[in-house]
């Protein structure tokens, strides 16, 4: 069974006509990771903000079809600074704030903590004040944050947008991490690059409605994805693609090596 | 001191201004200074001079304009309460992490959207004067004179207000969907991370300091 679906989903923003999300269909089972891919103003976000459960519910608007979600859902957002829970003076109690917010005893809040901040390699910023950190490092915290909750769906709205590439790679891993030990993961990423390997699907949207759904290296793969309306695909598939190269075009560079030999 | 519990330095902070107006002046003003300014000084924990140093250079203008415009008399009467009422303040910012006091208060179970108020409103100061330090660099950036007279200097606040309360604005909708996500929904029962010890003999305290300020505003009106 899907820990995520949606049915139908049309949602418009209050006052706009529009929809910023048209007719989606969409399911992401346990221990899957499915990509969203678009340019911007495709709904990625919205997507997201559906799947959360926070529009229309926090934000308005105007939803049609049917959303259904087992277990619990947390969404990371992709300007960590707007994140901070502003009750923690430290980045312990930034971490342990969506816990405690479920109610949990002490000392499930404090293991969760711990595990959570050493999966995004935090650990040595737990004293730290939250308003004294680096953005990438607030990233990571936030990102621990959310995992500390122990969510079944796990909403990640370009959770690499703040981070140098070895961060962004520890995040790719780490979220294969949690969907094995059987989250669903749908993650928006502009990183394309990180999505041969990071996602098992991928949906690209355009103007708010699906474009393409399947396996991510056929959907990288398209040739539609490098039309105006597409977000075109990985750097060594456009590096290849502008050689006037064969198709299909390799997604990554291991892939090239392998091609070029 | 830091170990005493938050509501209980709370308690202590209100009444010396409390009882500083309350008793006779000037005399009673003076006794309430006394013991403020001497909670500054042994609070601080480390910093107790500058506190205390803090207390007495905010309070001497107040003392001069008093004097200025009621004499001797009447700066002898309301100085030591204003000192009383600076220092008292002073001495709780020195003394109290806010952390400690949200701790209290979820502990206490005062509503979630209370302790958030409070801490928000604490965190946001530094952040609000990161981002104006950034605002400035940036209209700087653009060839905006930061340096000059007044009139220059005003036109330059413009410049930083205006992006600054609005990019405050636009956050806000964020910020609801962050806090939301991570749980904090009206009427949620936070666990309190470290909630601290209230003895029975802290109780008594506060209680009995607000008995007496009470007994002693029903002596003075009577």
């Amino acid at each position: 069974m899907s820990a995520l679906a949606l049915e139908g989903v049309t949602y418009r923003y209050p006052a706009t006509r529009t929809p910023a999300l048209a007719d989606v269909t969409l399911a992401v089972n346990r221990g899957e990771v499915v990509g969203v891919i678009g340019n911007t103003g495709a709904g990625a976000s919205t997507l997201l903000l559906v799947a959360a459960d926070l529009v229309p519910r926090v934000l308005g608007g105007e939803l049609e079809g049917r959303v259904t979600r087992t277990g619990r859902s947390a969404l990371l957002l992709p300007t960590p600074w707007t994140q901070v829970s502003g009750m923690a003076f430290t980045v312990t109690d930034e971490v342990a704030f969506g816990p405690a917010n479920l109610g949990w005893p002490l000392e499930r809040i404090t293991g969760a903590v711990e595990r959570a901040l050493v999966r995004v390699d935090a650990a040595h910023l737990a004293a730290r004040d939250p308003a004294t950190l680096s953005g990438g490092e607030l990233q990571r915290v936030i990102l621990a944050g959310i995992l500390a909750m122990q969510p079944d769906v796990l909403l990640l709205d370009e959770p690499t947008a703040e981070l140098d590439p070895v961060g962004a790679a520890a995040v790719w891993r780490l979220v294969r991490e949690v969907a094995a030990e059987g989250a669903a993961v749908l993650v928006a990423s502009s990183d394309l690059d990180a999505l041969p390997d990071g996602a098992d699907r991928i949906v690209w949207l355009a103007g708010g409605r699906v474009r393409a759904i399947g396996p991510a290296r056929t959907v990288l793969s398209e040739a539609t994805l490098w039309t105006e309306e597409g977000p075109g695909s990985t750097a060594i598939a456009g590096v290849w693609r502008r050689a006037e190269l064969a198709a299909p075009f390799p997604l990554t560079v291991d892939e090239a090596l392998e091609r070029a030999r | 001191m830091r170990a005493l519990h938050p509501f209980t330095l709370c308690g202590a902070a209100l009444a010396l201004p409390a009882l500083a107006w309350l008793l006779p002046a000037p005399w009673g003003g003076a006794g309430a200074a006394v013991v403020a300014l001497g909670l500054c000084a042994i609070g601080g924990e480390g910093s107790g001079v500058k506190v205390w140093r803090a207390a007495l250079l905010t309070a001497a203008p107040f003392w001069f304009f008093l004097f200025l415009l009621h004499g001797t008399a009447g700066m002898l009467a309301t100085g030591p309460r204003l000192t009383t009422m600076i220092a008292s303040f002073l001495w709780l910012i020195a003394v109290l992490p806010p952390a400690r006091l949200i701790e209290a208060m979820v502990a206490a179970g005062w509503p979630a959207s209370a302790a958030f108020l409070l801490s928000a409103t604490l965190s946001a100061v530094p952040a609000l004067r990161e981002r104006g330090r950034r605002i400035v660099d940036a209209q700087r950036c653009r060839g905006l004179d930061t340096r000059g007279g007044p009139l220059r200097r005003l036109a330059a606040l413009r410049a930083l207000a205006l992006p600054l309360v609005l990019s405050a604005l636009h956050e806000v909708d964020e910020r609801a969907l962050a806090l939301e996500t991570r749980g904090f929904t009206p009427g949620v029962r936070r666990t309190p991370l470290a909630p601290p010890r209230d003895r029975v003999a802290e109780r008594a305290l506060r209680w009995g300091l607000l008995i007496g300020c009470v007994a002693l505003l029903v002596w003075r009106i009577a």
